[in-house]
């Protein structure tokens, strides 16, 4: 009796230790291929003028290195803007930070607040020493949250609330504005249950409302910082024709063309590529590629008495160039690459 | 036990895939070691110091490792005397409360206490490691930039030792100064004063007192928890009554070396190398003068009848921290002939408020600590 217990319980051992042994196996495999697929990204000190070069090639980081700040309103192609240029070798995005926009909103209450701005002033807190807390505290989460990269980039939908302000602490940054038919973004929040705050997720007209009020303060701000460091990206053009719209992209970036950018479904996952986040909402869609299938699911779903009200609810719509009247407006006919993309997915 | 083949290859097997499993594990240590070390290699801050310099030319490096001083408490527990003390030394520099630095150590905890939040955090790469560079950036920046620069850099905002074992977390080398006063002293005085403080009703002492023991418990848990090489409570009505005794344990506490300034911080205010003060501040009336015991017994006769009956109820920590909860007042000493005679000229009326300093009673709402 004794003797069987004990060769089960060895069977149960070499059992479990089989697993572990395949499940390290595994790892280990992973880790070796990571290692040799990840040759050190983007060039060394020479990156920045006026640096002594390491012996250990480290790139240094600073508040004039030229980042990328990616944003709009959600649901708005955001996360396939920072994908594909993910999938570019010298550009890391990675995830959304959701601390970033938290910490710029609290900052921009302390200096909207006359009384609160006075009381710092009087502490020392001035606006200069703001300014350089607010860039080391950003320079920290965006350097270190992801992995090093000859242009680090940052996606974080309402960053781009405080876009004059990024733009002034960071003086080489360019920023990329995601802009959609506010429609087609509302319709998507709705119908995929996206949490915003401040949106009602059962009132298509709140949330075009909202939508409104939101594209309308990072549009100015994209405009007031002017075409050189704010460019906007429509959506649907995007989709539409990514080759054309890529290009144009990267050369207001000032980044070398990679074929990379026009297949960032092939890196998911890879080391140099697209790093995906299992919570975020879009995380299941950008594992596709380019494709056109979101254009224009938003008609038919909008109720009667707001698709009447259209553009006194969402005038931004007209002002970004969309028919508030038209359901839908004609965005153009798709690239052969996307097209053939959709009927694949 | 009998030796079959059968046991023997089972035996060798279970000891194989011991040893494979072993090897495995290695190897998938040292290549995630290699690959983090490769992350880190790979970006650096331009400048590792932070690097300041003052009307003489002189420079100071600042960083995560330099000795930084926090004080803090209840407000109303003498922290501002404390720093202006502090402040008067010539190598210290403490400043004006930032106001910025407790909130976002609160934002911080926020984020860490919600499970989820911290899970969906760690999913877009922003570790505790993250966050904690990112703060300790953040909170270096503001304490080296808001005032003048000096060989030790002081903190004082009342309610950063609500964090005080996260912070002696992020700055190793930095130690802690918890300013603990008679609970029903600091009730009267922001009562009386009426200095707004969040989560505080200043129309019940009862409410009060009992928010006064759940802080100054929280804060003197932690300060028991880092320990009494980092961590110096500091008696008020001590401070008071004996300030060279007591500024000579601190500065021993400290490792600073003494100066006689720290006893007249009073002739320093608003000199360079002395003691900067806020208009706006609620204490800055009072530090003016120098040190004195005006402030020592002022609450006698006004907590209501009720409120003195439930004390120790109300208040455990008035026990735990020596003070009787039933004497009205309790005996905290005797003061020495410096104090008393700050004290005489004080109550004669020397020290009046400058008028480049007059301006709290003009702000109608002043908040003086986030809680």
């Amino acid at each position: 009796m004794v003797g069987k217990l004990k060769q089960n319980l060895l069977l149960a051992c070499l059992a479990i230790s089989s697993a572990t042994v395949f499940y390290l196996g595994q790892h280990a495999m992973e880790c070796h291929h990571r290692m040799e697929q990840r040759p050190p990204r983007g060039d060394s000190a020479a990156a920045t003028p006026g640096t002594a070069p390491r012996a250990n090639g480290s790139a240094p980081y600073s508040k004039d290195m030229p980042l990328i700040f990616i944003g709009g309103v959600p649901r708005s192609g955001t996360t396939l803007m920072r994908a594909m240029l993910d999938a570019h070798p010298d550009v890391r995005c990675g995830e959304e930070t959701r601390v970033i926009p938290r910490i710029l909103a609290v900052k921009q209450m302390w200096a909207r607040s006359s009384k609160e701005k006075i009381r710092l002033d009087e502490a020392g807190v001035t606006d200069d020493v703001l300014d350089s807390a607010m860039q080391a505290f950003l320079l920290e989460i965006i350097v270190k949250h992801g992995e090093p990269a000859r242009y680090l980039c940052n996606k974080d939908p309402f960053a781009l609330k405080s876009l004059t302000y990024l733009a002034r602490i960071f003086p080489n940054a360019k920023f990329l504005l995601m802009v959609r038919d506010g429609r087609a973004s509302v319709h998507s929040m709705i119908s995929r249950k996206v949490t915003i705050a401040g949106f009602d997720l059962n009132s298509y007209r709140d949330c075009l409302t909202k939508w409104n009020r939101a594209i309308e303060t990072m549009y100015n701000q994209c405009m007031e910082v002017g075409f050189q460091r704010c460019m906007l990206v429509h959506y649907e053009q995007l989709v539409l024709h990514p080759e054309r719209w890529m290009r144009t992209l990267l050369k207001f970036l000032h980044i070398p063309w990679n074929q990379a950018v026009l297949h960032h479904e092939e890196m998911i996952g890879k080391a140099g590529g697209v790093s995906l986040s299992k919570v975020e909402r879009s995380t299941d869609q950008v594992i596709k590629p380019v494709n056109v299938e979101a254009l224009s699911k938003w008609v038919g779903k909008i109720p009667a008495d707001v698709l009447q009200d259209m553009p006194v609810i969402a005038p931004m719509l007209a002002k970004l160039g969309y028919d508030p009247y038209a359901n839908p407006p004609n965005y153009g006919k798709p690239d052969q690459k996307v097209l053939e993309n959709t009927r694949r997915v | 036990m009998r030796v079959t083949t059968r046991r023997v290859l089972l035996l060798l097997g279970s000891v194989a895939a011991l040893m494979v499993t072993l090897h495995l594990g290695q190897q998938v240590l040292e290549c995630q070691q290699v690959l983090s070390e490769r992350r880190h290699r790979l970006m650096r801050p331009k400048n590792e110091e932070l690097v300041m310099v003052d009307a003489n030319r002189v420079e100071y490096r600042y960083s995560k490792d330099m000795p930084l001083i926090f004080i803090g408490g209840v407000p109303r527990s003498g922290t501002t005397l404390m720093r202006a003390m502090l402040d008067a030394h010539p190598e210290v520099r403490c400043g004006e409360e930032t106001r910025i630095i407790p909130r976002v150590l609160a934002m911080r905890q926020a984020w860490s206490k919600s499970g989820r939040e911290k899970m969906r955090l760690d999913e877009a790469g922003v570790t505790d490691q993250v966050l904690d560079a990112a703060m300790q950036a953040f909170i270096l920046e503001v304490i080296a930039k808001h005032g003048e620069p000096a060989r030790y850099l002081c903190n004082k905002d009342p309610f950063t030792l609500k964090s005080s074992v996260y912070l002696s977390r992020l700055f190793p080398n930095s130690k802690f100064l918890l300013m603990v006063r008679d609970g029903r002293a600091s009730v009267h005085s922001m009562i009386t004063r009426k200095v707004t403080i969040a989560g505080f009703d200043l129309n019940s002492y009862r409410d009060c007192l009992t928010k006064w023991n759940k802080a100054i418990e929280v804060m003197y848990s932690q300060c028991l928890e880092i320990g009494r090489a980092r961590c110096l409570p500091v008696y008020y009505e001590q401070l008071v009554l004996h300030p060279e005794r007591s500024m000579h344990n601190i500065m021993r506490f400290l490792d600073i070396s003494w100066s006689d300034t720290v006893l007249h911080h009073e002739e320093l205010i608003g000199k360079p190398g002395g003691v900067s003060l806020s208009k706006i501040e609620r204490s800055t009336d009072q530090v003016i003068k120098p040190v004195n015991m005006e402030a020592l017994s002022k609450w006698i006769g006004h907590i209501p009848g009720d409120v003195l009956q439930d004390m120790a109820h109300i208040a455990p920590m008035l026990a735990r921290l020596g003070y009787d909860p039933y004497a009205n007042p309790p005996n905290y000493g005797h003061p020495d002939p410096l104090v008393v005679n700050n004290t005489h000229r004080v109550l004669k009326g020397d020290y009046k408020t400058p008028a480049n300093l007059k301006g709290h009673l003009q702000v109608t709402q002043n908040t003086s600590s986030s809680h």
